[in-house]
């Protein structure tokens, strides 16, 4: 507990307890306010994880009444039934797989391409520069949904991925990002000349400079980077539907997850215990990612300055 | 195609050159071997960022813009025809007529008007909710920041069992204990665009909040300390430490909550369908262009769509530059 | 050391650059007409993911195909792109083969979609291919302008499911109600009205299911059966038709449904199942799901019944499933497919499939036995006797959406204004489509 003291009339007064009794008050207050709160911001969450184990008369007998929010207790086996037959029956345990690989794929191309531009941009000098600047804001804000059908096209006819080369219309695309080349420009701009300076005057190349002083510098903002492409792989289901094949028997499926997901879910006979697993179950990595990383984005986002 | 993407290509190519060649010569400067050399290496980093973002951002883009000119209709890819600007002609007899699009921009408007100060509200509140050295607060945080985790799809679908208009939906039995009627949120165009706005604030104000918390986090504590000594109450540290200080962030939040807000599509289709009192510009482009298959009329309306959302983003960055 | 880390980094983006552009030379020999045993290849995509039931029991039929033909050196290469919501799927596939050239020979497409494939002349006129005995077998036809385009796979159909536990607490007899002799639309009223006397919710009308075609395929019949019509024979006039007065009549006994709280739009997706609603407006589908899931509340075949649509001034129910149909790809000679088309829509074929489908045969002459007064009997004399297409116009999608739009607002609203709206909009995207 914190000394605190008051300064009344020039003097100092310490803390008596009437005050402690207020403070206390005050924290308490905060601590309700948090919670409830929270439970707002829960609340569906709760919903999903309740019906996660709920048979398919058990949450349509559970439905309207504070029994949604409950797990069904009375049948806890249903609850391994739900998540077994999901990560069995519906194999969404490869799928996941996949994420993961193109995820990881793609961050790392993600932070070498656009971190090389980001640096370029950040860091040096050349003739043609104010034009990529002013194209790099420009495309930042032009919208996205309406390239599909020309993004397709390339991709397929004119780049002619089929079949299993497919995947690099997954991997290629994402790992492009106007966004990302003006975060990491941002931070670099922060990192001071000094280091730079100091490795040039050691013999380094630039080459050499971006990936032995520049990078290891850069962990929140190359965090922050890695934590956007992994969501956006994750979560990306339209494209991967598109353009990835589907997967004959017995050869490994290519699909990310959410794309199977959307499949999965209209399966017939698939009931809606099943879905909300298959949805929590798709949630925790993205969540366990935030958590683990969120001390990185806000570092990245803090010193990256945000100069629009 | 690859021979109209070649000619692009050239001509950006042509272009970006004369540009650079221009730009060296202007600065009158000798070219000095070193400059060279460093430009080369300027050059050749940038290419992989360069060749990417030409062949799967601009190409699109443009292709897009040059759809807009057409009558490509999704059925016959084959025969598309230079139309001109027929098909801005009917964006605006559209508008004119109150069909359709005429609802999206104004659903669209709505909500952008409704989302964007409620988000942003919601996120700097929790933000500074959670700015407290005290213990639980990281568990706060988690909490608020957990829907965001949720895709919009799921979202979506939640709420839908949340705003159902039996009585036993979540929202009219809670309501109900306080003896109000059952509502059809959704369904009640003075309520569905209402109840699309919370949840989308809802939903996203956790990464926003996010970004705040670094914001705040960077403003320096003697500042604070001096409005302390200065006799600064709650209300006026926060006037003139913590608003000042929060300016870039709030600058950059708000340009993209705004840019996101205009595209929302997903939470009307998956929750109403597509209703004159819930369609989104979005959701009309995707209609026209996808069911409908007037690929050519739907880049026409992306192409507007792109301009005036491009407009107000210069002029919000305008209107915050520090001075 | 520099030059070495910059010529990897250029050579690592080459790499990845140049797998693409390989991949493409990969892609050239995408199937040519005859394949290195000298067999005519027929390829054919299907709509459904392999693994799925319907998957399966369409690859047996293929490798059947493949034995048997054999020694006629065709052989037909199957491929399955899973039909999605949206965009993303079977049909941007199907277009994006159109544009490299690489169409199947064979195609499915959901019968609504014949108009305007046909007029965007992505099929093949298949008239003369298929004989005529085979084509009167046919529950139903997709035919545009006077030519035949497609084949059903298999039917559908859909009918009232109702809970006969509750109707016998009711006291409410509907054994008389056949398809021979439908009940009236004022007979249904009754039935309604006495369930709600009961004290349950009467029906569930779907009002619910606008989000996509569920709604329209299910209550497009009532305006049929009203008298009514959606579109002119050519599928490009709306005016007169779906503002008709006959057509008004049919939304209107729907929204009286509503007014008298028989139906409404709060009725849970599960309501039925679980015992809360006495009848229930379904497609075939149901049968299934009620056997399988809902054992609880409907033990067996005493417990719950299926009677069909009313009808009025007309006969209607509903109809439409997914078709096969020939592209008009580059493949000039169509004997082969012409050879895979009727294979498929023999009646062996047909009955394989729907064996394990437990859909209705699309074929007159498939028997499958039905007992008497079973919901299976009752969905295939529906189909034989009173089942009608939905309209066939180029702009299909348009006037789905307009019919959930007005299913949507039937509770409030000027009938009359809405209908005009929405003829109005279905007239300019007619007018749009008609070049």
């Amino acid at each position: 507990m914190r000394n605190k003291t008051f300064t009344v009339d020039g003097r100092e007064v310490a803390l008596n307890s009437r005050m402690t009794g207020k403070r206390i008050t005050k924290e308490v207050i905060y601590y309700l306010c948090g919670i409830v709160l929270s439970l707002l911001f829960l609340f569906p969450i709760i919903y999903m994880l309740a019906t996660s184990t709920k048979s398919e008369s058990a949450y349509a007998a559970g439905a309207g009444s504070l029994a949604m929010f409950l797990p069904d207790f009375a049948h806890l086996g249903t609850m391994f039934d739900n998540y077994g037959s999901v990560l069995t029956n519906y194999g969404i345990w490869k799928y996941a797989l996949n994420s993961f690989l193109y995820a990881v794929i793609v961050i790392v191309l993600n932070v070498l391409i656009n971190g090389l531009a980001g640096y370029v941009m950040a860091k040096m000098n050349f003739p043609g520069k104010r034009l990529f600047s002013a194209l790099i804001i420009f495309l930042i804000i032009v919208p996205v949904e309406t390239s599909i059908i020309p993004l397709y096209s390339i991709v397929k006819i004119m780049l002619g991925l089929k079949q299993t080369a497919s995947i690099l219309g997954i991997i290629l695309p994402a790992s492009i990002s106007i966004f990302n080349i003006f975060l990491f420009m941002q931070f670099f701009q922060s990192i001071p000349k000094e280091y730079e300076e100091a490795a040039r005057m050691d013999g380094a190349s630039t080459l050499g400079i971006f990936f032995k002083v520049i990078l290891p510098l850069s962990k929140p903002i190359v965090a922050t980077v890695a934590v956007f492409c992994f969501i956006g792989v994750w979560n990306d289901y339209l494209w991967p539907s598109m353009i990835l094949p589907q997967a004959s028997e017995g050869e490994w499926p290519l699909m990310p997850i959410q794309a199977a997901l959307t499949t999965i879910q209209s399966m017939e006979g698939i009931t809606t215990g099943e879905i909300m697993a298959s949805l929590v179950i798709t949630s925790i990595p993205i969540f366990v990612i935030y958590v683990a990383a969120q001390k990185y984005i806000v570092q990245g986002f803090g010193s990256a300055g945000l100069k629009m | 195609m690859t021979g109209s993407t070649l000619i692009i290509l050239a001509v950006f190519a042509a272009g970006f050159i004369g540009l650079a060649v221009w730009d060296i010569v202007r600065s009158k400067k000798k070219i000095q071997k070193y400059r060279l050399r460093s430009a080369a290496t300027a050059y050749l980093m940038l290419l992989p960022a360069v060749l990417l973002a030409f062949l799967f951002i601009l190409l699109p883009i443009l292709y897009s813009l040059g759809y807009a000119f057409t009558d490509y209709y999704l059925l016959t890819p084959n025969d598309i025809n230079f139309i001109g600007f027929d098909n801005f002609a009917s964006v605006f007899k559209e508008i004119g007529e109150k069909g359709t699009l005429y609802h999206a921009i104004i659903n669209t408007l709505i909500f952008v008007v409704g989302v964007v100060p409620l988000q942003i509200g919601m996120a700097l509140g929790l933000a500074l909710f959670t700015n407290r050295k005290v213990r639980g607060v990281k568990i706060f945080k988690v909490c608020f920041f957990a829907p965001v985790v949720i895709s919009l799809s799921v979202t979506s679908f939640l709420w839908l069992q949340i705003l159902s208009p039996s009585e036993t939906g979540l929202l009219n039995s809670f309501l109900g204990l306080f003896g109000a009627e059952p509502h059809d949120w959704l369904r009640d165009p003075k309520t569905a665009m209402l109840c699309i706005i919370i949840l989308s604030a809802w939903q996203g104000c956790g990464f926003q909040m996010l970004i705040f918390t670094s914001g705040l986090a960077n403003i320096r504590n003697d500042l604070y300390e001096a409005a302390a000594l200065d006799g600064a109450n709650a209300w006026q540290k926060f006037r003139t430490v913590t608003w000042p200080g929060l300016r870039s962030t709030f600058v950059y939040i708000i340009i993209t909550v705004f840019i996101g807000a205009c595209r929302i599509m997903t939470q009307p289709m998956l929750m109403t369908g597509y209703q004159d009192h819930t369609v989104t510009l979005s959701y009309y482009m995707y209609t026209q262009g996808y069911s409908y298959r007037w690929v050519g009329y739907s880049s026409a309306v992306a192409l507007i769509m792109t301009i005036v959302i491009g407009t107000i983003t210069l002029i919000q960055r305008r209107a915050f530059r520090e001075k | 050391m520099k030059k070495i880390f910059k010529t990897l980094s250029v050579l690592a983006v080459s790499a990845v650059m140049a797998c693409g552009f390989a991949a493409c030379g990969g892609g050239g020999g995408d199937g040519g007409e005859v394949d290195s045993s000298g067999n005519t290849i027929v390829k054919i995509m299907f709509h459904v993911d392999e693994k799925s039931t319907e998957g399966q029991a369409y690859k047996k039929r293929i490798d059947a195909f493949n034995t048997a033909y054999k020694d006629k050196k065709i052989k037909a290469s199957a491929s399955y792109q899973a039909r999605t919501t949206g965009a993303a799927g079977y049909e941007t596939e199907l277009l994006n083969k159109q544009i490299e050239g690489t169409l199947p020979d064979i195609i499915t497409f959901d019968a609504p979609n014949c108009a305007s494939y046909a007029n965007s002349k992505l099929l093949y006129d298949i008239s003369s291919l298929v004989p005529e005995d085979v084509q009167d077998d046919f529950l139903s036809l997709n035919e545009y302008g006077g030519k035949l385009y497609g084949l059903p796979i298999q039917e559908s159909s859909a009918g009232f499911y109702y809970n006969k536990k509750i109707f016998r607490a009711a006291n409410i007899d509907v054994s008389s109600y056949t398809v021979e002799n439908p009940w009236t639309f004022e007979q249904f009223k009754d039935v309604c009205a006495r369930l709600k006397n009961h004290g349950t919710t009467a029906v569930d009308m779907r009002l619910d299911a606008t989000k996509d075609e569920t709604a329209t395929y299910l209550l497009y019949p009532f305006i049929y059966a009203a008298g009514g019509s959606f579109t002119s024979a050519d599928g490009f006039t709306a005016t007169g038709y779906f503002n008709s007065s006959a057509t008004q009549s049919g939304f209107q006994f729907l929204k009286d449904l509503v007014a008298e709280g028989y139906t409404s739009y709060s009725i849970g997706a599960t309501d039925f199942y679980t015992g809360k609603v006495g009848m229930f407006l379904s497609s075939g589908w149901t049968i299934p799901e009620i056997e399988n899931k809902y054992k609880d509340t409907f033990a067996s075949r005493d417990d719950w019944g299926l009677l069909p649509y009313p009808q009025g001034t007309a006969k209607a129910s509903a109809t439409g499933s997914w078709c096969y149909g020939i592209t008009n790809n580059n493949h000039a000679d169509k004997t082969a497919a012409k050879e895979l088309l009727l294979w498929l829509t023999s009646t062996e074929s047909s009955d394989a499939i729907t064996t394990a489908t437990g859909m209705i045969a699309a074929r007159k002459s498939v028997n499958k036995n039905y007992a008497a007064g079973s919901p299976e009997e009752v969905l295939l004399k529906q189909l034989q006797l009173t089942g009608k297409a939905r309209p066939a116009t180029v702009a299909y999608p348009t006037f789905s959406t307009c019919f959930n739009q007005i299913i949507y607002s039937l509770k409030d609203g000027n009938l009359t204004d809405i209908l005009n709206t929405q003829t109005n909009t279905l007239q300019s995207e007619m007018n749009k489509l008609h070049k």
